[in-house]
């Protein structure tokens, strides 16, 4: 009895930090945000060269996991990207790391990687898209005590692989697009 | 913490937001045609019969009794004993300059040459003779998209040449704004020119008429009575065959449409054309009238036609442009006025035959469907079965046996029992083409 004490004790020991982390460890988290992908597109068309343009697309994510310990949370993530011309479905693993600040309001590290579906996408008759992989990484700021809802604002680095199937012009017998989306993602969100 | 992280932050987002350019690159293989000139003297003197060939690039196919038709495009035809589907044999390959459309009534062959209609007896199917012809009455023409012309006096020799083109494919990279804002129909000002003219194809009588063959649903040749209808962009041309033959030209009518096929029943004649399904009144075999149209968007479509109701296929593809690929049936109980049942999306329907009530339809590389089409308004709910390991360009459906051209052979099946279709033979063709 004595040595299953000893090492219920160790374990505890082992196991966490300080009295903090028995809280926090193994709690559900979620972090749900919305906001936008901003970046651009440079193309040529026939004779018009190097044409500029910019892009903005929705972006909605939840991120729901546990907090494996008291400053690293794992979990996975759905969401939805709304680019002009396709309706992606990430679903990724990730992860949000906490550095340390002040109690109040610290940053923390984002870091997705998954595979984005066309679940919801319609495509114009002709056309035929499909999905790819996905990577997210970036950080962001929470506002809020830790063990309560906080309040997020996050910057991200997006990149996303698309291609599709499109409908063939003049004497073509085969026309594919592929398309790496790569923009900035900026969004707010709440985390508890 | 806060204050050395931000300025970090604010570089990061400076320069991603300087350097967040979507990529996005268009691969497009397209093909070029280059231009040669032959002459028609060449062309009209090498039309004879040959020892037998391997099939290449086989086109069209037309069965007569125990023989079956293949065509090799632009090539001429290969004549198949096929007395025992389970093993067809070659007999021998008639050279025809040229040639993608094939019609037999007894045992004269009518088949195009570039610009002429020949005639071959095939009395002895080894050693085919051209018995007949009728010059310069096909002024352009198209194979798998590909137009030629007949050019006009040649004044350093004299003589008349066709201008054709050989095609060979071009793959490029271009960058694109990722959106899908590029219309299909950017280029169909290229309509206008001949490259895009209709084809000739032979236009099978579907109906068993005895002294007649049997061609598939992208025919272009049809007889009927004493003429043979052959279609050729917006004509619908007649020849005479009172003297079979010695065929005569004898009247064309003109259409504002590009008609693709012809497909005749009862006294109708359905014609299949790039924008819509066309039905002439031939009770007057001399002087077939427009009756009424039936207009889908620009598509390919060949046609056929069972107990009053049309099984109209639209797909997309080089040749006709579009962007539906579907099967519609028409109701035509009343020709002056068919109307629409039901659109069944399908995903590049090529030709189809119907053997009440299962319908064989080709679907290009997606291989062949064989659908129930006794419930006309449930007919996706009905797909007895799909073959998606073969290339199906065109099929003739004769009861029991089922015969399937596609670009990577022949086949022929046994049908008596559309749930449990079994493969009886088939030809390969000797090199895959692009």
């Amino acid at each position: 009895m004595k040595i299953l004490f000893s090492l219920f004790i160790s374990i505890m020991v082992l196991g966490s930090v300080n009295a903090q982390d028995v809280v926090v460890k193994n709690r559900f988290v979620n972090h749900t945000e919305f906001g936008g992908l901003f970046g651009r597109v440079k193309y040529s068309s026939g004779s018009q060269q190097n044409t500029v343009e910019s892009r903005t697309s929705l972006t909605l994510q939840t991120f729901n996991g546990i907090q494996v310990s008291r400053k690293l949370g794992a979990g996975i993530i759905l969401g939805a990207d709304w680019y002009k011309s396709a309706l992606i479905n990430p679903v990724a693993a990730g992860i949000r790391y906490d550095l340390s600040g002040r109690p109040n309001a610290r940053f923390f590290v984002i870091a997705d990687a998954g595979y984005g579906f066309t679940w919801l996408h319609q495509d114009s008759d002709g056309y035929k898209t499909k999905g790819g992989w996905m990577v997210n990484p970036g950080i962001g700021l929470r506002i809020g005590n830790v063990s309560t809802s906080s309040f997020t604002l996050s910057l991200t680095y997006k990149r996303q692989e698309v291609s599709a199937e499109k409908p063939l012009l003049w004497n073509q017998i085969e026309r594919d697009e592929e398309r790496v989306y790569n923009r900035i993602a900026a969004r707010i969100g709440i985390s508890f | 913490m806060k204050t050395k992280l931000l300025p970090l932050i604010i570089v990061v987002f400076s320069f991603g937001l300087f350097s967040c350019n979507d990529q996005c690159k268009e691969t497009r293989v397209t093909r070029r045609l280059t231009p040669f000139t032959r002459s028609l003297a060449e062309i009209r003197s090498s039309v004879k019969a040959e020892s037998k060939r391997e099939l290449i690039r086989p086109g069209k196919i037309y069965t007569k009794g125990n023989y079956l038709f293949i065509n090799e495009i632009k090539e001429g035809i290969h004549v198949i004993d096929n007395s025992d589907p389970s093993n067809p044999k070659f007999i021998s390959f008639i050279n025809i300059p040229g040639n993608g459309d094939i019609a037999v009534r007894n045992n004269i062959l009518y088949a195009d040459s570039y610009s002429d209609l020949v005639s071959l007896d095939i009395t002895d199917p080894a050693n085919a003779k051209e018995v007949g012809r009728v010059q310069n009455v096909f002024q352009f023409g198209q194979f798998d998209g590909v137009g030629w012309s007949l050019m006009g006096q040649n004044s350093s020799t004299g003589m008349i040449s066709i201008q054709d083109f050989t095609v060979d494919f071009v793959t490029e990279t271009v960058t694109t704004s990722c959106e899908e804002n590029v219309s299909p129909m950017l280029s169909s000002w290229l309509d206008s020119g001949f490259l895009s003219s209709a084809s000739f194809n032979s236009a099978g009588s579907a109906s068993s008429a005895q002294p007649n063959g049997q061609a598939g649903s992208m025919a272009r040749f049809a007889l009927y009575d004493k003429f043979l209808y052959t279609v050729q962009q917006n004509r619908l041309h007649l020849f005479n065959i009172s003297n079979p033959a010695q065929p005569t030209d004898f009247t064309t009518v003109n259409t504002n449409f590009s008609i693709e096929t012809i497909f005749p029943y009862q006294n109708k004649l359905f014609l299949g054309t790039t924008t819509g399904m066309i039905i002439f009144d031939n009770s007057d075999p001399a002087a077939p009238t427009q009756i009424s149209v039936f207009q889908h968007g620009r598509a390919c479509d060949p046609v056929v036609v069972h107990n009053d109701i049309a099984y109209v296929t639209l797909r997309t593809g080089t040749a006709c442009q579009g962007i539906q690929n579907q099967l519609d049936l028409v109701d035509v109980s009343n020709p002056s006025n068919p109307k629409l049942i039901k659109t069944y999306q399908m995903e590049n329907p090529h030709g189809l035959s119907i053997d009440f009530p299962t319908l064989y339809l080709c679907e290009g590389d997606k291989g062949l469907k064989v659908f129930d089409v006794t419930d006309k308004m449930e007919i996706d709910k009905h797909m007895i079965s799909h073959f998606q390991d073969i290339d199906a360009y065109d099929v003739i459906s004769l009861g029991k046996t089922l015969m399937l051209i596609g670009k990577d052979g022949f086949y022929q099946f046994d049908v008596t029992d559309p749930r449990n279709i079994r493969e009886l033979s088939k030809i390969p063709v000797n090199k895959a083409i692009p």
